[in-house]
């Protein structure tokens, strides 16, 4: 069976996000046809939120809610699945400057994954990273549809996709309740908790999927005369 | 990560003088507003609900004002920066015949990256309390610093 994650989200434990987890719970449940997504993981900036316990509300809505972190290093965002408390203490996931080297090789033989997420964006994103400084090894995937993105960031993350032939997720990147879902990971196998996520992000079958409402065309002010 | 005076974090840097609370200066700020909750400003109605009369409404709680020199205790990084939000918190109502003051303290500093760089928050709170001493809410001034 087939399992659908927004694979990036903040709910209100993140500084510069407003959105409860109910909420996002509850937007997902009255919404499951514009936004079919199976669960959510919540990607708090710079922080562990281990002790956090979602199972109420998971059981409340029927919708899956995984734990993550989005921590920030010296070539960028990235996403680090599989946290353990062990990880949490060897690095200082509020520091700024983690290094990205160290952390996906320490996340690795921990039993995570760390996926650098919007890679696409100035400044916090692998692709100008990489401009400057040498390719990041054992790199398995990247984020490739963010819903935060703007114009040609996505597009930028896929060029560093196709060149370095890394595995490609989505997720929304959602502080407000209402973009939750908009860009997730389908992947072939069922997840039901974060092992299962971190095995089949490292081993497994999935796609980028894309939400997002499309959008109409302008119309002209003026209607282009017939020529 | 920042560097910054751990001693800082919550040492209380002002206390304003208490401001009344009147049920006139509530009656404005709803008509301001547009505010037609009958628990704000209707006397009859509100004596039947839960609070046994007339409170303020949540957003009245923004009205106080810190003291004049509240700026000169907020640290500063770099050169430029902005105020970059607020959070409310309402912890009890605020009812007319109260006094309300405000003491102000840094409550976090941190640091973090975006799509145009690095930037320091300053997180400064202050707390509201009426003539009880009772804390009706907090408020969370968030500025950002670019270093």
């Amino acid at each position: 069976m087939a399992t659908v994650l927004d694979l990036h989200a903040h709910s209100e434990a993140s500084e510069d996000s407003r959105a409860p987890v109910e909420a996002y719970l509850n937007w997902i449940k009255m919404r499951r046809a514009q936004v079919p997504v199976d669960g959510v993981v919540l990607t708090e900036h710079r922080q562990w939120n281990g002790n956090a316990d979602y199972r109420a509300l998971e059981d409340k809505f029927g919708v899956r809610v995984l734990k993550a972190a989005e921590v920030e290093t010296d070539y960028g965002h990235v996403l680090v699945f599989g946290v353990t408390d062990e990880m949490a203490q060897r690095f200082d996931f509020t520091n700024i400057h983690i290094p990205a080297q160290e952390l996906i090789d320490e996340v690795a033989r921990m039993g995570g994954i760390a996926v650098p997420c919007h890679p696409g964006r100035p400044n916090i994103g692998l692709y100008e990273h990489y401009v400057k400084k040498p390719v990041l090894e054992n790199v398995i995937a990247v984020e490739l549809l963010n819903g935060g993105s703007r114009k040609g960031e996505n597009e930028r993350a896929a060029e560093l996709i196709a060149k370095h032939g890394y595995r490609a997720t989505g997720g929304s990147d959602s502080h407000l309740v209402s973009l939750i879902g908009l860009c997730a990971t389908r992947f072939e196998a069922d997840i039901k908790d974060i092992e299962a996520l971190v095995r089949e992000l490292k081993t497994g079958n999935y796609e980028a999927v894309d939400f997002r409402p499309k959008r109409k065309p302008v119309p002209h002010a003026i209607p282009a005369e017939a020529s | 990560m920042v560097d910054f005076d751990p001693e800082l974090i919550n040492r209380i840097f002002e206390t304003t003088e208490p401001v009344p609370v009147t049920r006139e200066k509530i009656a404005k700020f709803c008509a301001a507003i547009g505010e037609t909750n009958p628990l704000f400003t209707d006397d009859e109605a509100a004596k039947k609900g839960p609070y046994g009369g007339v409170i303020a409404p949540p957003s009245y709680a923004t009205t106080f004002r810190n003291g004049r020199h509240f700026f000169q205790h907020v640290p500063r990084y770099g050169r430029a920066g902005m105020d970059a939000g607020k959070d409310v918190e309402i912890i009890a109502p605020i009812r007319p015949g109260d006094t309300i003051s405000l003491s102000s303290a840094v409550k976090e500093i941190y640091d973090k990256t975006g799509r145009s760089g690095t930037m320091v928050f300053v997180v400064v709170r202050s707390t509201l309390r009426n003539q009880k001493n009772e804390i009706v809410a907090h408020i969370d001034h968030r500025f950002m610093n670019r270093p």
